[in-house]
């Protein structure tokens, strides 16, 4: 396969590192599946188990998908791929928990999460093992539906890259929420429209990164109706030589009057050599809106930290506490308790 | 218990302490008090071992041991427990998980068994209703959005539950009302004043020392002791200032 990637010279790549990429579409994969995989304890749900973007094992549709994208990763995943359609008020039984397994080479998939009106659903997915795992999402809610999407990226080795398309009809709730540890590099982009009436999306994240590791996320939220809500929480942590980098953009279009917006984009450096790059955008076309936004970039408070020693705390749990403390804003929009303790469990090995 | 021996430091190069000497024993209370800027809060901040607070001369032992060579963690450990002036807040951080970490670290430090989150919130529940602070605070981030008085009253129970051997409290009665003075004197009263144990109170005012008796006074001007004494002395400063003294 020929890869045409975007070079740094383009403004919303200038932070990313594609460097890894050819060789891991060149290479092949291994095939082996670890014994252990990360489900969740729950006894009720559906599985979907996903090796180098084939399905191994689950009952879903894959089938062709027409998702239109000029995204230059985004494109490459294809025209088929699995898709979950749930109909009017119908909600699955449990969590949605996909795996997806790379093993050392590339796999491109799309998908596509349809939900109509009223219904809801929570997926799950994680991503694990040492290559380059491209994803295109599409999401479309009807009027009053909900999705919450969790994903976590852990693995050694290699990359992996989101490209996400929402559609957030009258009065649903888009909530996705990404936990970045392990070692691999990550590219995320998203890109949700608020399309109804008093939609609500919120798309939060806790990007942690060492050694020389990226993490990079692009995210646009556009208001396009009156009355809508959208919240965009991402904490990064970058030590050693890592960087992390956080775009998020929000629109506001001439007719979404009453338009109630937040940015929070904060980032924690452990180390002098690590990099935290935020950019927070606002673009307002409406005149009667609420558009908060922030930024901060810092270390860890010395104050706090002497504090927590002079009662014995040890030197490295006092940093552990709050660093964890710092990405707990973004781990907690996770609304159900199990995927978030899980979550917090995956982050604490990261913390020490 | 603590022996400070001709103590200098400094503060980004500033000479603050100009050789301290000061004995506690155990079962003693001793105030230090002082105009501002003597270098009372340097004194506490050494002892606990703040960073940026530099060593330059003499040395502080405690039970004997060096305590200038201890982290400060290490020094909790060691039985030290440090009140601070101006308590931190610390957002995302229970003070429930904070204080169990602490006391857990100090008591594996020692080789203690740990204790179980039962156990620590049967204990943690005692010390807030001895001094007043409503358990549901203790469930909150550790000092957010803490009025001045809640958080010295926090202070106390952290040192309740901690349970040290030797307290150093740094103006723990600044900012407080007459009722929470009285309900923080007891509190040290309860906690500290035992035959096994030592206090150094650092204090402006002549008050908490009506509800803390102490069994000897000394007097910091310039970072050095000018002059010591038993309670007699804080009523005599109540009464002069510190004028003289510290000229």
């Amino acid at each position: 396969m020929l890869l045409d990637l975007p070079s740094n010279r383009t403004e919303s790549w200038r932070w990313s590192d594609l460097s890894a990429l050819p060789a891991l579409a060149e290479a092949r994969p291994t095939g082996r599946v670890p014994d252990a995989l990360p489900w969740l304890a729950c006894a009720k749900g559906l599985r979907l188990l996903f090796v180098d973007g084939e399905l191994r094992d689950g009952d879903v549709e894959i089938g062709p998908l027409a998702i239109d994208t000029r995204h230059p990763l985004g494109r490459l995943a294809g025209k088929s791929g699995w898709s979950l359609r749930l109909g009017r008020d119908h909600a699955p039984p449990g969590l949605v928990q996909i795996v997806h397994v790379s093993t050392g080479a590339a796999d491109h998939l799309a998908a596509e999460i349809v939900l109509d009106e009223d219904a809801q659903a929570s997926i799950v997915e994680t991503f694990i093992g040492s290559g380059w795992t491209n994803r295109l999402t599409r999401i479309v809610l009807g009027k009053g539906a909900r999705l919450m999407l969790s994903r976590r990226v852990m693995g050694n080795v290699g990359f992996v890259s989101f490209t996400d398309q929402a559609s957030v009809g009258e009065g649903a709730s888009l909530v996705a929420a990404t936990l970045a540890i392990g070692g691999r590099d990550t590219r995320l982009d998203g890109e949700i429209d608020l399309a109804g009436e008093g939609a609500y999306a919120e798309a939060a994240g806790a990007l942690l990164a060492r050694g020389r590791q990226r993490h990079d996320a692009n995210l646009v939220i556009r208001h396009r109706l009156p009355n809508g809500t959208s919240r965009q929480l991402w904490r990064s942590v970058a030590d050693d030589r890592a960087a992390c980098s956080v775009a998020a953009r929000v629109e506001v279009a001439r007719d979404a009057q009453k338009t109630d917006g937040e940015q929070s984009l904060k980032g924690l450096l452990l180390d002098r050599g690590a990099t935290i790059n935020a950019k927070p955008e606002l673009e307002i076309f409406a005149d009667d809106v609420k558009c908060a936004h922030g930024a901060t970039v810092g270390e860890l408070d010395r104050a706090a930290l002497f504090y927590l020693e002079s009662r014995g705390v040890e030197p490295a749990e006092a940093k552990a506490l709050l660093t964890r403390a710092f990405v707990a804003d973004a781990l907690d929009r996770i609304g159900e308790k199990d995927v978030r303790e899980a979550f917090y469990a995956d982050a604490e090995g990261w913390f020490g | 218990m603590l022996k400070i021996e001709n103590l200098h430091a400094t503060v980004d190069g500033k000479a603050i302490l100009n050789g301290i000497g000061l004995t506690l024993n155990a079962g003693e209370i001793h105030a230090i008090m002082g105009p501002n800027g003597s270098g009372k809060s340097t004194l506490a901040y050494v002892l606990a071992g703040r960073p940026g607070y530099e060593v330059t001369e003499g040395s502080v032992t405690l039970d004997g041991e060096d305590l200038l060579a201890m982290e400060p963690h290490e020094r909790a450990a060691h039985g030290m427990f440090l009140g601070f002036q101006y308590p931190v807040e610390i957002p995302g951080v229970s003070n429930v998980q904070f204080l169990r970490t602490a006391l857990n670290a100090q008591r594996r430090a020692r080789g203690d068994k740990e204790l179980s989150a039962g156990e620590f919130l049967k204990l943690a529940r005692a010390q807030a209703d001895a001094l007043g602070l409503d358990m549901e605070m203790m469930k909150r981030a550790v000092n957010v959005g803490f009025s001045g008085g809640e958080k010295k009253r926090n202070e106390m129970v952290q040192m309740g539950i901690i349970d040290p051997r030797l307290a150093i409290l740094d103006e723990t009665d600044s900012g407080l009302d007459i009722d929470a003075l009285r309900v923080i004197g007891a509190g040290i009263n309860r906690i500290l004043r035992k035959p096994d144990k030592a206090v150094l109170l650092i204090t402006h005012y002549q008050r908490l020392l009506d509800l803390v008796e102490p069994d000897f006074v000394h007097v910091l001007a310039g970072g050095r002791i000018v002059r010591s004494g038993g309670p007699e002395l804080a009523v005599e400063l109540e009464r002069e200032g510190y004028g003289e003294m510290a000229a």
